[in-house]
Protein backbone atom coordinates (compact mmCIF):
# COMPACT_ATOMS: atom_id res chain seq x y z
CA UNK A 1 0.00 0.00 0.00
CA UNK A 2 1.42 3.23 -1.15
CA UNK A 3 1.25 5.97 1.76
CA UNK A 4 -0.78 9.03 1.09
CA UNK A 5 1.57 11.72 0.02
CA UNK A 6 1.54 15.05 2.58
CA UNK A 7 2.61 18.47 1.50
CA UNK A 8 4.89 20.20 4.28
CA UNK A 9 6.26 23.81 3.82
CA UNK A 10 10.27 23.08 4.49
CA UNK A 11 11.51 26.51 3.65
CA UNK A 12 10.26 29.79 4.66
CA UNK A 13 10.51 32.46 2.09
CA UNK A 14 13.22 34.48 3.77
CA UNK A 15 16.01 31.21 3.98
CA UNK A 16 15.13 30.61 0.70
CA UNK A 17 15.36 34.40 -0.68
CA UNK A 18 18.73 34.35 1.29
CA UNK A 19 19.79 30.92 -0.48
CA UNK A 20 18.87 32.50 -3.87
CA UNK A 21 20.62 36.09 -3.41
CA UNK A 22 23.72 34.16 -2.59
CA UNK A 23 23.79 32.02 -4.73
CA UNK A 24 23.61 34.57 -7.80
CA UNK A 25 25.70 36.71 -5.82
CA UNK A 26 28.59 33.90 -4.97
CA UNK A 27 28.61 33.58 -8.89
CA UNK A 28 29.09 37.45 -9.63
CA UNK A 29 31.53 37.95 -7.09
CA UNK A 30 33.74 35.25 -8.44
CA UNK A 31 33.50 36.24 -11.76
CA UNK A 32 34.10 40.07 -10.96
CA UNK A 33 37.00 39.26 -8.33
CA UNK A 34 39.06 36.68 -11.34
CA UNK A 35 38.42 39.64 -14.15
CA UNK A 36 39.40 42.32 -11.75
CA UNK A 37 40.16 45.60 -12.71
CA UNK A 38 37.15 48.45 -12.46
CA UNK A 39 35.11 45.40 -11.96
CA UNK A 40 36.44 45.32 -8.74
CA UNK A 41 34.00 48.13 -7.54
CA UNK A 42 30.86 45.59 -8.16
CA UNK A 43 32.66 42.89 -7.08
CA UNK A 44 32.88 44.76 -3.42
CA UNK A 45 29.42 45.57 -3.62
CA UNK A 46 28.47 42.02 -4.41
CA UNK A 47 30.38 41.40 -1.13
CA UNK A 48 29.14 43.94 0.95
CA UNK A 49 25.22 42.52 -0.14
CA UNK A 50 26.85 38.83 0.95
CA UNK A 51 27.82 40.00 4.42
CA UNK A 52 24.28 41.33 4.86
CA UNK A 53 22.89 38.30 3.79
CA UNK A 54 25.32 36.05 5.74
CA UNK A 55 24.43 38.19 8.93
CA UNK A 56 21.00 37.96 8.82
CA UNK A 57 21.61 34.19 8.32
CA UNK A 58 23.59 33.83 11.18
CA UNK A 59 20.88 35.74 13.09
CA UNK A 60 18.00 33.66 11.56
CA UNK A 61 19.84 30.67 12.57
CA UNK A 62 19.02 31.87 16.43
CA UNK A 63 15.67 33.27 16.26
CA UNK A 64 14.25 32.15 12.60
CA UNK A 65 11.99 29.06 11.52
CA UNK A 66 12.97 25.72 12.63
CA UNK A 67 14.40 24.33 9.59
CA UNK A 68 16.35 27.36 9.67
CA UNK A 69 17.41 26.94 13.26
CA UNK A 70 21.18 25.97 14.08
CA UNK A 71 19.88 23.70 17.03
CA UNK A 72 17.70 21.87 15.40
CA UNK A 73 19.84 20.66 12.19
CA UNK A 74 23.53 20.27 13.73
CA UNK A 75 23.53 17.21 14.94
CA UNK A 76 25.99 15.33 17.03
CA UNK A 77 28.24 12.64 15.96
CA UNK A 78 26.09 10.19 16.34
CA UNK A 79 23.36 11.11 13.96
CA UNK A 80 26.09 12.02 11.36
CA UNK A 81 27.51 8.84 11.10
CA UNK A 82 23.95 7.41 11.01
CA UNK A 83 23.19 9.50 7.90
CA UNK A 84 26.95 8.84 6.69
CA UNK A 85 26.01 5.18 7.00
CA UNK A 86 23.13 5.53 5.23
CA UNK A 87 24.75 7.21 2.21
CA UNK A 88 27.44 4.73 1.71
CA UNK A 89 24.62 1.90 2.29
CA UNK A 90 22.81 4.09 -0.47
CA UNK A 91 19.60 3.97 1.66
CA UNK A 92 17.72 6.96 1.37
CA UNK A 93 15.95 8.72 3.80
CA UNK A 94 13.93 11.75 3.38
CA UNK A 95 14.44 14.23 5.65
CA UNK A 96 12.67 17.85 6.54
CA UNK A 97 15.03 20.64 6.07
CA UNK A 98 18.73 20.25 6.57
CA UNK A 99 19.93 16.30 6.81
CA UNK A 100 22.63 15.18 9.72
CA UNK A 101 25.44 15.78 7.32
CA UNK A 102 24.32 18.62 4.75
CA UNK A 103 23.72 20.86 8.20
CA UNK A 104 26.88 21.03 9.00
CA UNK A 105 27.61 22.18 5.33
CA UNK A 106 25.32 24.84 6.04
CA UNK A 107 27.41 25.97 8.51
CA UNK A 108 30.51 25.37 7.35
CA UNK A 109 30.00 27.31 3.65
CA UNK A 110 28.39 30.28 6.18
CA UNK A 111 31.51 30.63 7.99
CA UNK A 112 33.04 30.44 4.91
CA UNK A 113 31.35 33.15 3.12
CA UNK A 114 31.46 35.52 6.29
CA UNK A 115 35.43 35.22 6.30
CA UNK A 116 35.27 35.75 2.44
CA UNK A 117 33.03 38.84 2.71
CA UNK A 118 35.34 39.90 5.85
CA UNK A 119 38.81 39.12 4.74
CA UNK A 120 38.20 41.23 1.79
CA UNK A 121 36.94 44.41 3.59
CA UNK A 122 40.81 44.54 4.59
CA UNK A 123 42.20 43.32 1.03
CA UNK A 124 44.13 45.14 -1.47
CA UNK A 125 44.49 44.34 -5.67
CA UNK A 126 48.22 46.36 -5.12
CA UNK A 127 46.37 48.27 -8.45
CA UNK A 128 43.94 50.86 -7.40
CA UNK A 129 41.85 49.30 -5.41
CA UNK A 130 41.03 48.40 -1.46
CA UNK A 131 38.58 47.25 0.38
CA UNK A 132 37.13 49.85 2.70
CA UNK A 133 38.49 49.08 6.05
CA UNK A 134 42.07 48.56 4.26
CA UNK A 135 43.28 52.48 6.10
CA UNK A 136 42.33 51.33 9.13
CA UNK A 137 44.89 48.88 9.62
CA UNK A 138 48.18 47.85 9.02
CA UNK A 139 50.09 46.78 5.77
CA UNK A 140 50.84 44.01 7.21
CA UNK A 141 47.46 42.73 8.02
CA UNK A 142 46.29 44.10 4.71
CA UNK A 143 49.03 41.55 3.01
CA UNK A 144 47.34 38.83 5.28
CA UNK A 145 43.83 39.11 4.40
CA UNK A 146 44.67 39.75 0.79
CA UNK A 147 46.75 36.32 0.79
CA UNK A 148 44.00 35.04 2.85
CA UNK A 149 40.79 36.58 0.77
CA UNK A 150 42.65 34.31 -2.17
CA UNK A 151 43.00 31.10 -0.89
CA UNK A 152 39.78 31.14 0.55
CA UNK A 153 38.26 32.29 -1.94
CA UNK A 154 39.53 29.10 -3.54
CA UNK A 155 38.28 26.85 -0.86
CA UNK A 156 34.69 28.49 -1.29
CA UNK A 157 34.53 27.31 -5.02
CA UNK A 158 35.15 24.02 -3.89
CA UNK A 159 32.64 24.15 -0.72
CA UNK A 160 29.85 24.91 -3.70
CA UNK A 161 31.27 22.34 -6.25
CA UNK A 162 30.26 20.27 -2.99
CA UNK A 163 27.14 21.60 -2.09
CA UNK A 164 25.83 21.40 -5.87
CA UNK A 165 27.64 17.75 -6.29
CA UNK A 166 25.33 16.71 -3.58
CA UNK A 167 22.32 17.85 -4.69
CA UNK A 168 22.56 16.49 -8.34
CA UNK A 169 23.79 13.30 -6.53
CA UNK A 170 20.42 13.20 -4.43
CA UNK A 171 18.26 13.43 -7.73
CA UNK A 172 19.98 10.88 -9.38
CA UNK A 173 20.65 8.30 -7.00
CA UNK A 174 16.81 8.80 -5.71
CA UNK A 175 14.88 10.86 -7.79
CA UNK A 176 15.08 13.51 -4.55
CA UNK A 177 14.59 16.99 -5.99
CA UNK A 178 16.18 18.89 -3.21
CA UNK A 179 16.17 22.64 -5.80
CA UNK A 180 12.34 22.64 -6.09
CA UNK A 181 11.71 22.82 -2.01
CA UNK A 182 14.05 25.67 -1.80
CA UNK A 183 12.51 27.61 -4.59
CA UNK A 184 8.90 26.84 -3.77
CA UNK A 185 9.16 26.02 0.13
CA UNK A 186 7.48 22.87 -0.18
CA UNK A 187 8.18 19.37 -0.19
CA UNK A 188 5.59 15.92 -0.64
CA UNK A 189 6.76 13.79 1.71
CA UNK A 190 5.64 9.89 1.90
CA UNK A 191 3.14 9.03 5.27
CA UNK A 192 4.69 10.84 8.15
CA UNK A 193 6.02 14.27 8.64
CA UNK A 194 5.33 17.06 11.11
CA UNK A 195 4.92 20.71 10.13
CA UNK A 196 7.74 22.39 11.13
CA UNK A 197 6.99 25.90 13.19
CA UNK A 198 7.89 28.65 10.55
CA UNK A 199 8.43 32.19 12.19
CA UNK A 200 6.96 35.31 10.22
CA UNK A 201 8.43 36.67 7.57
CA UNK A 202 8.12 40.37 9.06
CA UNK A 203 10.85 39.05 11.91
CA UNK A 204 13.16 38.48 9.15
CA UNK A 205 12.90 41.60 7.58
CA UNK A 206 13.78 43.43 10.49
CA UNK A 207 16.87 41.88 11.08
CA UNK A 208 17.79 42.02 7.08
CA UNK A 209 17.37 45.74 7.67
CA UNK A 210 19.30 45.97 10.74
CA UNK A 211 22.01 43.56 9.25
CA UNK A 212 22.28 46.27 6.05
CA UNK A 213 22.28 48.72 8.47
CA UNK A 214 25.44 47.31 10.19
CA UNK A 215 27.45 47.21 7.10
CA UNK A 216 26.14 50.36 6.16
CA UNK A 217 27.98 52.04 8.81
CA UNK A 218 31.01 49.30 8.42
CA UNK A 219 31.83 50.13 5.06
CA UNK A 220 30.61 53.56 4.32
CA UNK A 221 30.59 55.57 7.66
CA UNK A 222 33.39 54.30 9.62
CA UNK A 223 36.35 53.91 6.89
CA UNK A 224 35.02 57.98 6.97
CA UNK A 225 35.54 58.47 10.58
CA UNK B 1 51.57 81.82 -20.42
CA UNK B 2 50.32 79.55 -23.17
CA UNK B 3 53.97 79.81 -24.72
CA UNK B 4 55.56 78.67 -21.00
CA UNK B 5 53.22 75.91 -20.53
CA UNK B 6 54.01 74.24 -23.90
CA UNK B 7 57.41 74.72 -23.36
CA UNK B 8 57.19 73.37 -19.51
CA UNK B 9 55.44 70.17 -21.04
CA UNK B 10 58.21 69.72 -23.99
CA UNK B 11 61.00 69.91 -21.44
CA UNK B 12 59.09 67.73 -19.42
CA UNK B 13 58.33 65.31 -22.04
CA UNK B 14 62.17 65.69 -23.41
CA UNK B 15 62.96 64.69 -19.58
CA UNK B 16 61.04 61.54 -19.92
CA UNK B 17 62.69 60.31 -23.34
CA UNK B 18 65.58 61.22 -21.80
CA UNK B 19 65.56 59.33 -18.35
CA UNK B 20 63.59 56.61 -19.85
CA UNK B 21 67.10 56.19 -22.11
CA UNK B 22 69.32 56.45 -19.67
CA UNK B 23 67.57 54.24 -16.70
CA UNK B 24 68.45 51.01 -18.67
CA UNK B 25 72.22 51.82 -19.06
CA UNK B 26 72.20 53.22 -15.15
CA UNK B 27 70.35 49.66 -14.17
CA UNK B 28 72.78 47.49 -15.54
CA UNK B 29 75.45 49.08 -13.47
CA UNK B 30 72.99 49.09 -10.18
CA UNK B 31 73.14 46.52 -7.68
CA UNK B 32 70.43 44.35 -7.40
CA UNK B 33 68.96 45.19 -4.19
CA UNK B 34 69.04 49.14 -5.41
CA UNK B 35 66.86 47.76 -8.64
CA UNK B 36 64.18 46.35 -6.20
CA UNK B 37 64.37 49.39 -4.46
CA UNK B 38 63.46 52.07 -7.54
CA UNK B 39 61.09 49.81 -9.29
CA UNK B 40 59.41 49.24 -6.22
CA UNK B 41 59.40 53.45 -5.23
CA UNK B 42 57.86 53.51 -8.75
CA UNK B 43 55.57 51.19 -8.10
CA UNK B 44 54.61 52.46 -5.15
CA UNK B 45 53.94 56.33 -6.07
CA UNK B 46 52.15 54.40 -9.68
CA UNK B 47 49.76 52.71 -6.93
CA UNK B 48 49.08 56.07 -5.79
CA UNK B 49 48.67 58.23 -7.96
CA UNK B 50 46.87 55.61 -9.68
CA UNK B 51 43.94 54.83 -7.05
CA UNK B 52 43.05 58.40 -7.42
CA UNK B 53 42.15 57.98 -10.75
CA UNK B 54 39.94 55.13 -10.21
CA UNK B 55 38.21 56.78 -7.34
CA UNK B 56 37.32 59.57 -9.74
CA UNK B 57 36.29 57.30 -12.43
CA UNK B 58 34.60 55.10 -10.11
CA UNK B 59 32.57 58.32 -9.02
CA UNK B 60 34.23 57.83 -5.26
CA UNK B 61 34.70 60.92 -5.43
CA UNK B 62 34.06 63.93 -7.98
CA UNK B 63 35.98 64.59 -11.13
CA UNK B 64 39.07 67.10 -10.51
CA UNK B 65 40.61 67.98 -13.48
CA UNK B 66 43.52 69.31 -12.87
CA UNK B 67 43.93 66.74 -10.18
CA UNK B 68 43.25 64.16 -12.04
CA UNK B 69 45.73 65.74 -14.90
CA UNK B 70 48.42 66.09 -12.30
CA UNK B 71 48.02 62.17 -11.45
CA UNK B 72 47.90 60.85 -14.85
CA UNK B 73 51.19 62.74 -15.77
CA UNK B 74 52.72 61.03 -12.53
CA UNK B 75 51.49 57.80 -13.82
CA UNK B 76 52.74 58.35 -17.56
CA UNK B 77 56.17 59.12 -16.28
CA UNK B 78 56.56 56.76 -13.09
CA UNK B 79 55.17 53.91 -15.56
CA UNK B 80 57.98 54.15 -17.82
CA UNK B 81 60.39 53.62 -14.87
CA UNK B 82 60.15 49.54 -13.86
CA UNK B 83 61.27 47.65 -16.82
CA UNK B 84 64.93 49.41 -16.42
CA UNK B 85 64.90 47.67 -13.12
CA UNK B 86 64.35 44.20 -14.17
CA UNK B 87 68.32 43.00 -14.24
CA UNK B 88 68.78 39.77 -13.84
CA UNK B 89 69.74 38.47 -10.51
CA UNK B 90 66.81 41.39 -9.10
CA UNK B 91 64.12 38.26 -7.67
CA UNK B 92 65.56 38.17 -4.39
CA UNK B 93 63.48 38.94 -1.46
CA UNK B 94 60.52 39.55 -3.76
CA UNK B 95 57.53 38.65 -5.42
CA UNK B 96 58.73 38.79 -8.89
CA UNK B 97 58.78 35.41 -10.30
CA UNK B 98 62.19 33.55 -12.09
CA UNK B 99 59.60 33.68 -15.10
CA UNK B 100 60.26 37.01 -15.93
CA UNK B 101 63.98 36.27 -17.03
CA UNK B 102 62.87 32.65 -18.80
CA UNK B 103 60.56 34.81 -20.69
CA UNK B 104 61.98 37.99 -21.11
CA UNK B 105 60.17 39.23 -24.49
CA UNK B 106 56.86 38.41 -23.12
CA UNK B 107 57.48 39.99 -19.97
CA UNK B 108 58.66 43.14 -21.83
CA UNK B 109 55.78 42.97 -24.08
CA UNK B 110 53.54 43.14 -21.19
CA UNK B 111 55.53 45.71 -19.44
CA UNK B 112 55.29 47.60 -22.63
CA UNK B 113 51.68 47.56 -22.97
CA UNK B 114 51.32 48.71 -19.90
CA UNK B 115 53.26 51.73 -20.60
CA UNK B 116 51.43 52.53 -23.55
CA UNK B 117 48.07 52.21 -21.89
CA UNK B 118 49.37 54.72 -19.48
CA UNK B 119 50.77 57.28 -22.07
CA UNK B 120 46.79 57.42 -23.24
CA UNK B 121 45.94 58.82 -20.02
CA UNK B 122 46.84 62.57 -19.69
CA UNK B 123 45.05 62.94 -22.75
CA UNK B 124 42.35 61.63 -21.93
CA UNK B 125 42.41 63.61 -18.75
CA UNK B 126 42.36 67.09 -20.62
CA UNK B 127 39.26 66.02 -22.56
CA UNK B 128 36.94 65.61 -19.76
CA UNK B 129 35.17 62.68 -21.37
CA UNK B 130 34.22 60.69 -18.73
CA UNK B 131 33.28 57.24 -20.42
CA UNK B 132 36.43 57.17 -22.13
CA UNK B 133 38.22 58.83 -19.11
CA UNK B 134 36.42 55.77 -17.18
CA UNK B 135 37.48 53.35 -20.30
CA UNK B 136 41.27 54.29 -20.13
CA UNK B 137 41.87 53.24 -16.27
CA UNK B 138 39.70 50.46 -16.96
CA UNK B 139 42.49 48.96 -19.95
CA UNK B 140 45.25 50.42 -18.00
CA UNK B 141 44.17 48.40 -14.53
CA UNK B 142 43.91 45.45 -17.00
CA UNK B 143 47.66 46.45 -18.58
CA UNK B 144 48.86 46.34 -14.79
CA UNK B 145 46.67 42.88 -13.63
CA UNK B 146 48.15 40.99 -16.75
CA UNK B 147 51.49 41.26 -15.41
CA UNK B 148 51.01 40.67 -12.29
CA UNK B 149 48.65 37.32 -12.65
CA UNK B 150 52.02 36.10 -14.67
CA UNK B 151 55.06 37.40 -13.14
CA UNK B 152 54.17 38.00 -9.69
CA UNK B 153 53.70 35.65 -6.92
CA UNK B 154 50.75 36.08 -4.68
CA UNK B 155 51.39 37.76 -1.36
CA UNK B 156 51.57 34.67 1.36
Amino acid sequence: VKPATLTIRVWDLPTRIFHWFVAVLVVFSIVTGKIGGSWLEWHMRSGYAILTLVLFRLAWGIVGSETSRFASFLRGPAAFFRYAGDIVGRRHRAVIGHNPMGGWMVLFMLLLLLAQASSGLFADDEIATQGPLAVKVSNALVAKMTAFHYYNGWTLIGAVFLHVIAIAAYWMAWRDNRVAPMWTGRREMDGDGTQPELRATWIAALILASSAGFVYWLVVVYPRA
Amino acid sequence: MKGIKSMKKSALAAFVVLAAAAIPTVAQQMKAENQVKYRRAAYQLMNLNFSNLEAMAENKKPFNKDEAARNAEFVTLLSTVPKGFFGEGTDKDTRAKPEIWKNRPDFDARMDKMTNEAAKLPAVVKTGDMAAFKKQVHDLGEACKACHDEYRAKQQ
